[in-house]
């Protein structure tokens, strides 16, 4: 019994999650106009850039991987 | 009674128990479909916990409980005859740099006190010499959260970061949907549209010493943000609400002051 997700997998759903959050950020803001959905703004872009921090991260921990590999 | 119960906050933990099980079953069945599903499940879930709605409060409300107050001050003011425009008064005028006061001649046009001379009695709501009152500015407050939430004191910014942050932070804190900030010489133009405070603005128009004088809260606190930013006196020259109370046009004027002692 092991994870049945591997290291490029988390990679790809990080990316994905990342760009809807940021749209989603987005799209809420009352720059755009007030929006009637009431949550925290301001909370959802900290997840957004979390989520956008972790997946770099994991950018940078391929490339080095690759680089020690050549 | 029985309070009813809100059925969105059974949403999250619901998405939080699905992806779990969702996770648990695909470590033992060795799915990836499932490890997915599940894995998008638990972090929607624990996201919708973190962005959670700040508590709102309804505007009627809002307004029902800012108004009585202001009416209140405009009956003491009226009654005691009180006419001439509040004055907003930069911290300079006070030894507590975080008093946010508004000063009312009883005579109109009458010469604003002395930095030193209104120090004396900042303590004071009635002043002697010249006759006067001193009043907590209703936008005290509010000019805090605005300090607050630029993360700076606005005593140590000037008029042109205020010109260019404050449109930004009245829509990012949503009082207000569109605002407009211009100054020229000694004048200073704002222009707000879909303001929270369209109903008190509506119902003070009526209160001949609020409305234009004090001004509402959200017009007192950016009277009070000018004074500290500027370190100048500030006066609500005009102050037009539409019918609705939809638009907000307020003029304030920069007072030049009366000329330092010499000692």
């Amino acid at each position: 019994m092991s994870f049945p997700l591997e290291f490029s997998d988390l990679d790809l759903w990080l990316a994905g999650t990342a760009i809807i959050l940021f749209l989603t950020s987005e799209m809420l803001s009352p720059l755009y106009g007030r929006s009637n959905i009431h949550i925290n703004n301001k909370r959802l872009r900290n997840a957004a850039k979390a989520v956008l921090i972790l997946f770099l991260a994991s950018v940078v921990i391929r490339i080095i991987s690759t680089v020690i590999a050549g | 009674m029985q309070l009813k119960s809100n059925p969105a906050k059974l949403v999250p933990p619901a998405i939080l128990s699905a992806g779990s099980i969702a996770l648990a079953l695909s470590i033992n069945y060795a799915s990836s479909i499932l490890a997915f599903i599940g894995l998008g499940l638990v972090f929607w879930g624990g996201l919708l916990f973190y962005i959670r709605p700040e508590r709102y409060v309804k505007e009627a409300l809002l307004d029902k409980m800012a108004l009585p107050p202001l009416v209140s001050l405009n009956e003491i003011m009226t009654g005691l005859g009180y006419k001439s425009k509040g004055i907003h008064l930069p911290p300079k005028y006070f030894t507590n740099f975080e008093s946010a006061k508004v000063y009312f001649s009883a005579e109109n046009n009458a010469k604003l006190p002395s930095p030193e001379e209104m120090q004396k009695n900042e303590n004071r709501v009635f002043l002697k010499n010249p006759d006067g009152i001193l009043i907590t500015s209703p936008g005290f407050e509010l000019t805090e959260l605005f300090e607050k939430n630029l993360g700076t004191n606005l005593t140590k910014v000037d008029l042109q970061y205020l010109e260019k942050n404050m449109p930004k932070l009245l829509i990012d804190l949503e009082i207000a949907q569109k605002v407009e900030m211009h100054s020229t010489d000694s004048r200073v133009n704002v222009k707000i549209e879909g303001s929270i405070t369209k109903g008190i603005c509506k119902e003070i128009g009526r209160l001949s010493s609020i409305c234009g004088s004090l001004g509402c809260p959200l017009c007192s606190s950016i009277a009070l943000a000018l004074a500290k930013a500027t370190g100048k006196p500030i006066i609500i020259e005009k102050g037009l609400a539409s019918e609705d109370g939809q638009i907000l046009e307020i003029e304030y004027r920069l007072l030049e002051e009366p000329p330092e002692k010499t000692r």
